[in-house]
């Protein structure tokens, strides 16, 4: 009782233990999961991105030309970097780099844009497919 | 005319953290009927893990499910898989797993003596305790790279190994801790403001422990000798200096007591792990999709955790049953309250560390 | 693990004669829809003091017949209970709905794709 009587005035004399956030920084420590990084030269396209991310924040749209074309949604992604895991060529396509992501903006749609955006990926996958289909049976009937 | 009164705790109430509703039926000051309420957060996780997410993916799903104990909920899911597949994890995984289990049942149990202060009306001590648990927070930031969501365990291994620098930061760290801890052992036990709300306050009688299958600090606190840490061989806690710690009156006062010494006993433990960590990969590869039903009980800050996991050879899984801690301990919970008095209510609320994410799932 | 077959019937007379409250924990109540309206109900239990002791008794049923209560043998399963009730409507004596869902809902999520 005594004690932590004689703790409480002492503690009068110590340094304040709060941080003078936001007038100091707060430094995060090396090796913070913050957001995902893409490079475009050294992906193969293999997908293995897309399929493993639990929450779907990496779509790739199929164009008609047969190559892909890569989209991140930062505020979906929830940072586990497991797509990092996955990717072949990590380091050079796919790295998990330490800047934070701020808050989204409405003009930004984080969701409304990504639905559309999710919707015309699937669409552009099944349009490639009938397409390539229908050239292949063109072709057999050619030959 | 009645001579009973209905008051209410919650669904919000400012000595909660989070929704949880009880309905006192009361007698003058004597509470002597208890209705509780806990579907407030209820979001559906067991039915998003077998219709929206594959087996690979789930991990980090029921992660979600609770803040605080994040790691445990990963951690037995994936040892479930992990048996599905038939994969066990080498040395170096499981001291690594373990590590930050303990490291998370140490500031589970901070948050919970903060809070059961906070509602004995000890304000300066809840601050104080809330920022020596930062010291536990920012050792799992620099482990994990994330404050909260760790996501530190996949199908397999971890996902990060430990550096040198780490291993010097957990070191200082804990030994900062060690000396807080002591400190705070003998406020709680000299304290006479603390005594008044805690000695004698909601006690839980062994008979009633074994009735109403009370589990985690609840029961240890009544004297019922339960650990899932000693009941299970998932984990080699006896090579690090596991040992099961007993209080025997289950009051107040016995269980931040109880969680106290387990926080000094945790602490040992990690630096154990820390000092003796196995060589080893820290990533295996896990071959194939689940086939078959495994349990997996786990031992979370709040009692045991459950996992029931069935698979049927494909991506998507057959069920997921979670069982959290909190979910078992409303029975016994309710028993306590009976015969306490009004006032005393959210003192002997925080003192369980209902965690209502969890129980909601 | 060990898994022991019952029946709805039987229910009440094997657990009676297995339980013991100082040598099990009760853990929970547990549901597997297993398609075509065909449900396996588990009752699962662990020992005090002994490594990786975990017993289930499972019974087959279907949607509509009702489940026997345990609370008179064990009385903190009313939990579990309850919860299976909102999860895949069953009915258990003594069981209320509403423990996770509203009360009046016709929902029960962890059925089969319906």
């Amino acid at each position: 009782m005594f004690k932590s009587m004689l703790e409480a005035f002492l503690n009068l004399f110590r340094p304040i233990r709060t941080l003078k956030y936001p007038a100091e920084e707060i430094v995060l420590p090396s090796g913070y999961r913050g957001l995902i990084e893409y490079g475009i030269d050294a992906c193969i396209f293999c997908d293995k991105c897309e399929k493993v991310c639990p929450p779907g924040a990496i779509l790739f749209y199929q164009n008609e030309d047969g190559t892909k074309t890569y989209r991140y949604n930062p505020w979906l992604c929830i940072y586990c970097g497991e797509c990092v895991r996955a990717c072949p060529k990590p380091e050079e396509a796919l790295w998990q780099s330490e800047t934070k992501q701020l808050s989204a903006l409405k003009e930004e749609g984080a969701n409304e844009g990504w639905f559309v955006w999710e919707e015309a990926c699937k669409q552009s996958r099944e349009a490639y497919a009938t397409a390539k289909k229908s050239a292949k049976i063109q072709n057999k009937s050619e030959e | 005319m009645k001579k009973t009164i209905q008051i209410p705790l919650g669904s919000q109430h400012i000595s909660l953290l989070e929704p949880i509703r009880f309905k006192f039926e009361c007698e003058n000051e004597k509470i002597i009927g208890v209705d509780a309420d806990v579907g407030f957060v209820h979001r559906g996780v067991e039915l998003a893990c077998t219709r929206s997410f594959e087996f690979k993916q789930v991990g980090y799903v029921v992660a979600r499910v609770c803040g605080l104990c994040a790691i445990t909920h990963s951690l037995s899911y994936t040892l479930a898989v992990e048996k599905l597949l038939g994969y066990v994890a080498n040395d170096r995984i499981k001291y690594l797993r373990m590590l930050m289990v303990e490291l998370d049942r140490i500031h589970s149990h901070m948050l919970c003596l903060a809070h059961t202060a906070e509602n004995a009306g000890f304000e300066a001590l809840f601050m104080q305790i809330m920022g020596d648990r930062e010291l536990i927070m920012d050792v799992q930031e620099a482990i994990s790279g994330n404050r909260v969501q760790f996501d530190y365990i996949s199908i397999g291994g971890v996902n990060r190994d430990l550096t040198p620098e780490l291993v010097a930061m957990i070191h200082k760290n804990l030994g900062v801790l060690t000396s807080k801890i002591d400190a705070l052992i003998g406020l709680f036990d000299n304290n006479w403001s603390l005594s008044l709300k805690y000695k004698g306050v909601g006690v839980l009688r062994l008979e009633d422990a074994y009735t109403y299958n009370a589990l985690g600090p609840l029961a240890r606190a009544a004297g019922l000798a339960t650990d899932v840490r000693a009941e299970t061989s998932d984990f080699p806690y006896e090579d690090i200096g596991y040992k099961m710690i007993l209080e025997s009156s289950g009051d107040i006062h016995a269980r931040n007591f109880l969680r106290l010494r387990e926080i000094v006993n945790s602490i040992t433990m990690c630096q154990n792990i820390v000092n003796n960590l196995p060589v080893g990969e820290i990533q295996e590869k896990a071959k194939g999709k689940p086939n078959g039903e495994a349990v997996v009980r786990v031992e979370a800050p709040r009692g045991e955790l459950f996992y029931l996991v069935r698979g049927s050879g494909q991506n998507m899984l057959d069920r997921v049953r979670i069982k959290t801690p909190t979910f078992s301990a409303i029975p016994a919970m309710i028993e306590v309250f009976k015969g306490a008095e009004y006032a005393d209510a959210p003192a002997i609320l925080a003192s369980f560390d209902p965690c209502m994410s969890c129980t909601a799932k | 693990m060990r898994k022991i077959e019952t029946t709805l019937t039987t229910l009440l007379r094997d657990i009676g004669a297995f339980y013991e409250a100082k040598k099990w924990h009760f853990l929970s109540v547990n549901g597997i829809d297993l398609g075509e309206g065909k449900i396996e109900l588990q009752w699962i239990f662990s020992q005090y003091g002994v490594k990786d002791e975990v017993v289930i008794y499972y019974a087959l049923s279907d949607y509509e017949t009702p489940v026997p209560s345990i609370v008179t043998l064990i009385p903190s399963a009313f939990m579990g209970e309850r919860e299976i009730v909102d999860m895949f409507g069953l009915s258990v004596d003594g069981a209320e709905s509403g423990l996770y869902l509203d009360k009046d809902s016709l929902a029960h999520p962890l059925r089969g794709e319906s």
